[in-house]
């Protein structure tokens, strides 16, 4: 028998301060659905509350939907828990309010991998260089609307190739 | 103000110096650094050099064969990510693993971690001048090779040995012996302790200090954040397999300087020697593989749904996010790597003030990989 009281507590109390959703996935693991406006007073209440880790800050391209949904995954040193915060936004125009005034450096690389793999706007965060990509133009290349393949044909394939020639076959 | 302005337009020796990718002693990374004489003025981190896009690649692909691909996200502790991406796997599909499966997963991410910090060790002697030191941890690592010719076929890469449901062969005849044996040569390389050489000592005593307040800022995990004075480790913390059975301690140092940090691994590997030893004694008998994966079929669908895996790997907090819409291939895996904070915030954070003969010692004690960093 899992015992879940510790997570169901902590969801218990975010709950009753936000106007989100919530889950017990299992033992040491919380998942949290919130808006694009309660995202920055929801992380700066999570951080107080000793979830002082960010794990990692992930994308996931929806193409259906046509959202892009970040998540914030947290650890708390003191609590033992991981919580992941869900948030979707538009594709076409994807901006969202940094939390790097709340995790400070950890965050501010975090967000800059995905703006250059997802190409969300982070406000608040002033440094956006690339980190991977040199030179590049095209679209952010983690999307599922890039193809890799079909652009490594078009850029760098040529039929006349005889050993490219087949990959046009 | 107007001091700074003065001091600047005189200043005539400031330079920008690019420490890799070329460098012996830096790996497939580069870091460039704005100096002044000897003097770091800022450090900033330029990778890319090994970006794969492991994380799209794996998009393409289906569990199992991103199990062999996960070897590749790092070439130093391959069998780690192997672990961690099986691991991803069988939470979504709610496997039930053979009791047998998590012991032989334990030892052989073990083994592994003690031979990534052994190439640790090899890595900072060469990088700060220390020959010996080099030849006798990469001589010394060959026998943990052997072990994982002898069980996964393959000596750095095991393509895939820790695959989702279970491991791909069971342990060979004799397997206990010789673990057994090499591990008494390990034992012998640590107690020979090479740290206690004193030139060794006054290259990295002082150097490089990170205070804790400062490492949970810039996101510092595993043996960096212990060396600087948290008591942290996923295996106790977020305990993944059989770990919360075995006894073993979680070494912290409070110095936080490379000195600390290196100190911190010479301690994980005695640590990791001991859980071995109590895994070889208590492994019960039974199946390697969940009867459903016995045979490798393509058909397999995920359930839809999403996870997020941690494992402590021998540089720090390893993570998979992994999601899945209920189709063979996950729609994203999301890797994380200890080194990506490491080698960028971390980095550039240290490097900050320091003296240019100092720089190898700081980048080697943070015990980096630019292959987890670049993915």
């Amino acid at each position: 028998m899992e015992d879940l009281k510790k997570e169901n507590d902590l969801l218990e109390d975010i709950l009753a301060r936000f106007d989100v959703e919530g889950q017990v996935q299992r033992e040491r693991r919380i998942w949290v659905k919130a808006s694009e406006e309660n995202l920055t007073s929801i992380c700066k209440f999570l951080k107080e509350m000793g979830f002082e880790h960010l794990s990692a800050i992930s994308v996931t391209d929806w193409l259906e939907e046509e959202e892009l949904e970040l998540t914030y995954h947290l650890w708390s040193y003191d609590e033992r828990v991981l919580l992941t915060i869900k948030t979707r936004i538009s594709r076409e125009n994807p901006v969202i309010p940094s939390v790097s005034p709340i995790w400070d450096r950890s965050a501010q690389v975090h967000e800059r991998e995905m703006h250059e793999m997802f190409g969300v706007k982070f406000e608040g965060n002033n440094d956006m260089a690339p980190l991977f990509l040199e030179d590049w133009n095209g679209p952010p290349p983690f999307r599922k609307d890039f193809d890799w393949r079909e652009y490594v044909k078009k850029e760098y394939y040529s039929k006349d190739n005889e050993r490219e020639a087949v990959y046009y076959e | 103000m107007n001091d700074k302005v003065v001091v600047e337009s005189i200043s005539k020796n400031e330079y920008e110096l690019f420490f890799g990718p070329a460098h012996p002693g830096s790996g497939n990374f580069s870091v460039k650094l704005k100096v002044d004489g000897e003097k770091i003025i800022s450090a900033r981190a330029d990778p890319g050099y090994l970006h794969r896009g492991f994380e799209k690649l794996m998009e393409y692909r289906l569990p199992i064969q991103n199990a062999v691909l996960s070897d590749r996200l790092c070439v130093l502790e391959a069998l780690n990510w192997n672990l961690a991406h099986a691991e991803a796997v069988d939470e979504l599909m709610g496997t039930e693993i053979p009791e047998r499966a998590r012991y032989i997963r334990v030892i052989m991410a073990e083994l592994s971690r003690i031979q990534s910090h052994i190439i640790w060790f090899g890595a900072f002697s060469i990088g700060t001048g220390f020959d010996t030191g080099f030849k006798m941890a990469f001589g010394y690592r060959d026998y943990i090779l052997d072990l994982f010719e002898m069980i996964t076929g393959g000596r750095v890469y095991p393509t895939g040995y820790i695959c989702p449901g279970g491991v791909r062969r069971d342990l060979p005849d004799g397997s206990k012996e010789k673990i057994l044996r090499v591990l008494d040569k390990v034992d012998k390389m640590v107690k020979l302790e090479v740290m206690e050489n004193p030139a060794m000592v006054a290259r990295t005593e002082g150097i490089g200090i990170l205070k804790l307040s400062d490492a949970i800022r810039l996101g510092a995990t595993g043996p960096v954040l212990r060396a600087s004075g948290m008591k942290t480790d996923v295996r106790k913390d977020d305990p993944y397999e059989v770990y919360d059975r075995f006894d073993f301690e979680v070494p912290v140092r409070n110095e936080g300087d490379a000195y600390a940090r290196y100190m911190i691994g010479i301690e994980e590997i005695k640590q990791s020697i001991s859980i071995i030893k109590q895994t070889l004694n208590n492994i019960p008998d039974g199946d390697f593989i969940a009867k459903k994966f016995e045979k490798p079929k393509l058909n397999i669908k995920i359930p839809e749904g999403e996870v997020y895996v941690r494992n402590e790997i021998s540089r720090g907090e390893a993570g998979i996010y992994m999601v899945s819409d209920g189709g063979g291939k996950p729609y994203r895996v999301k890797i994380r790597g200890p080194s990506f904070l490491h080698m960028i915030s971390v980095l550039e954070f240290l490097l900050e003030g320091t003296q240019i003969a100092d720089v190898p010692a700081i980048y080697w004690s943070l015990n980096i990989c630019p292959a987890d960093l670049d993915r």
